[in-house]
């Protein structure tokens, strides 16, 4: 029934990601790129929800543009907000980087065409039991890990902008 | 060819039926704010012993269809150097998840939209999008008043966003599901959630009153303050999309309180008359929208320091011990609701009696350094 509407919403989605993706690089004024940047979480949630993962799609949501999109304009408020009126002078690294993208680009393009057969995932992906199992048990350790150095890197950002108590 | 429901072709069946929930949904939404700004006058008005409006229609009940109707025609009014595109976009930031959430609540057993189940997760997800359109519509204004409330909604609403979840945590632990039919369909008799996990319901009444910008907690708009906050450029409809979403994300809260503490659409009849859960379900949920008239009619606003500190060193702390707690005896009983009801209240009791003390200790406090400050001045000030 939605065979036809699926490549649709998959089409709107991607030009949703990458579009506002290399807006958010392009663009100049930085609240444009918040919320552009928001928008590329947002279009990644409709992803996940095409690949019917509801819960993954929903803390994407919750996380990155109800939380982190707002922390960046918060701090983008405190900015002055003069466009720039020169390019950039020291950054020259452009075709380096160009290079890059393309000898990582090359084998995920080619991972990506070999896939034949999409496997079904077992669990759906809107049940929380089975996703929470699997952090807690198989995961587990990486998600320690990941959640020292998130610690780590609050700590170091409350040292970074700590005044000295005078 | 297969056929959907009523023989109409089921790809064509999917757009019309999104097209009726999404007209349904505003309906409701419209519909509940036209309500709710009445009430909310009369209410007011009745304690305050005044009459509140009473020109428009027997006893002012139309008042606020001639409210709408000014506010529909009225002159669109923008400011020159105010940021264009983030200053239209605003309003629909703030209104588009309000109405998604209409989609998950369950006024009947077969009325709602669907039935996720991580509903619960899909509301919270919801309400916090509605920070992103506020903080920008305060920033798009270009007025510093409007950039305050942004920046102090934006504290504000991130804050307590973490309390109103941890709230709902203890829940979940309790029912074991995130699906609002399953919470719901958990407490069918007389004891529901609010007896036995008073303390989460107290916390999230709290952090809900402030995610909505209610008194004691509208410092994004405080009027004496800051002029309107984020809404002082907004003039006709656009100001009028963010009042809808205000009375629509209060409508949202209190009706995930009435699933999640007071057994949603159950109540006597509905066993044998389905459709009258809708009844109670939304009287509860007014019930509650009364409750938070009443406290706005009664209470005086918050400094935003204490706003915080109440946030961060009272609500967060004793929610997570309550956590701790509620988790633990889940564990450890097989059937936790006494425990849990004894852990609960006497939470719920020490928030009650500890929270005067503490207060007057800092106020001492602070009134003993201010003190201190004003001698060091005279002090210097001596000849």
């Amino acid at each position: 029934m939605f065979d036809l509407l699926e490549p649709v919403v998959f089409a709107v989605l991607a030009l949703g990601v990458i579009g506002s993706g290399v807006c958010v690089v392009i663009l100049r004024r930085i609240t444009a790129q918040a919320l552009l940047m928001a928008l590329t979480f947002a279009s990644m949630a409709g992803m996940f929800l095409l690949l019917g993962a509801e819960t993954i799609a929903l803390f994407q949501v919750l996380i990155y543009v109800g939380a982190i999109t707002i922390l960046i304009l918060f701090g983008v408020m405190f900015t002055k907000q003069d466009e720039r009126g020169y390019g950039l002078f020291f950054q020259q690294q452009t075709p380096w980087a160009a290079a890059l993208v393309i000898v990582i680009a090359l084998p995920v393009t080619f991972l990506a065409f070999s896939f034949k057969d999409p496997i079904t995932p077992s669990a759906k992906g809107g049940d929380l039991i089975p996703l929470a199992a699997s952090l807690f048990t198989d995961y587990a350790f990486p998600f320690e890990v990941a959640s020292v150095l998130l610690l780590a890197a609050l700590v170091g950002a409350i040292v970074l902008v700590k005044r000295d108590e005078g | 060819m297969p056929i959907g429901p009523f023989g109409i072709d089921p790809v064509i069946w999917a757009i019309l039926r999104l097209v009726i929930a999404l007209a349904l949904a505003i309906f409701v939404l419209l519909n509940g704010a036209l309500a709710q700004t009445l009430l909310e006058r009369k209410v007011q008005a009745w304690m305050q012993d005044r009459l509140g409006p009473y020109h428009v229609g027997p006893y002012g009940l139309l008042q606020s269809v001639a409210d709408a109707l000014k506010l529909l025609t009225k002159e669109d009014i923008r400011a020159k150097l105010t940021d264009l595109p983030f200053f239209l976009a605003a309003p629909a930031i703030v209104f588009t998840p309000i109405l998604a959430s209409f989609v998950v609540l369950p006024f009947s057993s077969d009325v709602m939209g669907a039935n996720l189940n991580v509903g619960l997760l899909y509301l919270t997800t919801l309400g916090s999008m509605t920070v992103l359109g506020i903080v920008i519509a305060g920033w798009a204004s270009n007025n510093k008043y409007s950039l305050m409330g942004g920046l102090r909604s934006a504290g504000q609403l991130i804050s307590y966003e973490v309390p109103q979840i941890l709230a709902l945590v203890t829940v979940v632990l309790y029912v074991g599901s995130l699906s609002m039919v399953d919470i719901t369909n958990s407490q069918p008799g007389p004891l529901v959630n609010a007896v036995f996990l008073p303390f989460a319901f107290v916390t999230y009444f709290i952090a809900a009153l402030a995610e909505t910008n209610r008194n004691p907690f509208d410092l994004p708009e405080a009027e004496s303050e800051l002029v309107a906050g984020f809404l002082t450029e907004y003039s006709g409809m656009r100001w009028a999309i963010f009042f809808l979403s205000e009375y629509g994300a209060i409508t949202v809260v209190c009706a995930i309180m009435t699933t999640l503490w007071f057994g949603g659409w159950h109540g006597p009849g509905v066993d044998a008359l389905p459709i009258l859960g809708v009844l109670w379900f939304t009287l509860k949920t007014y019930g509650f929208v009364l409750l938070f008239m009443w406290i706005r009619a009664t209470l005086p606003r918050l400094r935003i320091d204490q706003l915080m500190g109440f946030c961060w060193k009272v609500l967060i702390p004793l929610a997570l011990v309550n956590i701790m707690a509620s988790a633990a005896l889940i564990l450890a009983f097989a059937d936790p609701r006494l425990p849990l009801a004894i852990v609960n209240w006497l939470l719920v009791a020490g928030l009650v009696v500890g929270l005067p003390f503490t207060q007057r200790r800092r106020l001492l406090r602070f009134r003993s350094r201010t003190r201190e400050t004003v001698a060091l001045r005279d002090v210097r000030l001596a000849p």
